[in-house]
């Protein structure tokens, strides 16, 4: 199989063009396998079960001391991976650092609230309270800005 | 760490020069000719070290903000008393308060824009989540409505009340103003800026400029009327603030007995 690389300076996503002469199961599995590369589900741990979910299931992912976890709306899984290796795999325009020890899922944010001592939490779906380390806010908003520019191109 | 360690030592050393620059300035301009001492020039240089480090504090976040800003003006309060002290004497005590309090407003002021501009990045962050942009800062705007009430009680009832007992008084031999130096602030100031307080704390949540009016909008009758006391001023403003607080805490308590049902 050939593999050809162009750049385009502009472009922001990258974008894959499969040629082949017929439609075949490998040719298939390559396309969602690529597809799946940029959006995968995440493999997370309720006890010994193994389970892959997809990305819009999650609220956060944090670290407490013990581990890394990962929150949806209903439960809490365990998750091998760090958070480094996180933040590469979620979506870049979804998922944004907020604090050294939690990532959380943009879309979820249900409120954000500055208390008197200058805290900023977030609320995801109502119910669950994250909170921003300052240094992380600008950040927060090129994610939110990025976000944006991507939806208005999508239009 | 190290990179914030030099940029500490920076600040620090470079406020110290400025700080030093500063009070030889100050010196010369207020006392002329006269030297200034060793003590008064490690005073300023300690001073200026520590306005040079006044905003690092600001880079944490909750407790650690509150810890770091609290000692930061715990060491520049004691810096600037001793400093102050060798400029007048520990016996002009008045003077050396007067001063700390400024320092103190200072302190407040400087936090005060700080919060703003936290909370103005709070409202960035809510528009482009797409949530509702959420109260305006200090909740002015949300205040603005109960302004009226404020100046009709702090104002133009007292002007009212004194008007009254001038003409009560007229022609007898002692002054006694029953109605603007007895009824106004030991029952209507306290029971009119608790009463709003509790209307405004119910509707719109704690808002802070509310009982800052009432105290500042009795001012100017300190010096209209005869009968207005500094301490009025707080008749109205510390109710007020209490029944901000109180209906605060019925708005958090009564939704909560709902979904308790």
């Amino acid at each position: 199989m050939e593999v050809e690389i162009r750049l385009e300076p502009h472009r922001q996503e990258p974008k894959v063009v499969i040629l082949a002469g017929e439609e075949s199961e490998e040719l298939l599995r390559l396309a969602e396998s690529l597809r799946s590369l940029a959006m995968g589900p995440i493999p997370v741990n309720r006890g010994e079960e193994k389970l892959l979910l997809p990305q819009g299931e999650f609220l956060r992912f944090y670290t407490d001391g013990k581990g890394v976890s990962a929150q949806t709306a209903q439960e809490v899984y365990g998750v091998h991976l760090r958070l480094y290796e996180l933040e590469e795999r979620l979506d870049q325009t979804g998922f944004v650092r907020i604090s050294n020890s939690e990532i959380i899922n943009l879309d979820r944010v249900t409120a954000v609230d500055l208390s008197l001592s200058g805290t900023i939490c977030m609320t995801l779906d109502g119910a669950v309270k994250s909170y921003v380390s300052r240094r992380y806010v600008k950040k927060i908003k090129e994610t939110l800005n990025l976000g944006r520019r991507s939806q208005n191109e999508k239009r | 760490m190290r990179r914030d360690k030099r940029v500490w030592l920076v600040r620090v050393l470079a406020g110290g020069v400025l700080g030093v620059l500063a009070g030889a300035l100050f010196f010369f301009y207020t006392e002329g000719s006269q030297e200034m001492s060793p003590a008064v020039y490690g005073l300023c240089a300690a001073l200026g070290g520590a306005a040079g480090i006044a905003t690092l504090p600001f880079a944490d976040d909750g407790r650690s903000l509150l810890l770091h800003s609290g000692i930061h003006f715990a060491v520049t309060s004691f810096l600037f008393l001793l400093l102050a002290a060798q400029l007048w004497s520990w016996e002009d005590w008045k003077v050396l308060l007067v001063l700390e309090g400024m320092l103190a407003l200072l302190y407040a002021l400087v936090w005060l824009g700080r919060w703003i501009g936290w909370y103005m990045e709070v409202v960035q962050l809510r528009t482009l989540l797409g949530l509702d942009a959420g109260p305006s800062p200090l909740k002015w705007r949300e205040t603005l409505p109960y302004l009226p009430f404020v100046l009709l009680l702090c104002d133009c009832l007292p002007l009212l009340l004194y008007w009254m007992d001038d003409r009560v008084n007229q022609g007898s031999f002692i002054y006694i103003p029953v109605l603007s130096g007895m009824l106004l602030p030991f029952m209507l100031l306290p029971v009119g800026g608790f009463f709003a307080g509790l209307s405004l704390g119910k509707r719109q949540g704690v808002c802070p400029l509310y009982p800052a009016a009432c105290l500042v909008c009795y001012l100017p009758m300190l010096y209209v009327t005869s009968s207005a006391r500094l301490f009025h001023c707080f008749m109205a403003a510390v109710p007020a603030l209490t029944g901000n607080v109180l209906g605060w805490m019925y708005r958090r308590a009564v939704p909560k007995r709902r979904t308790s049902r």
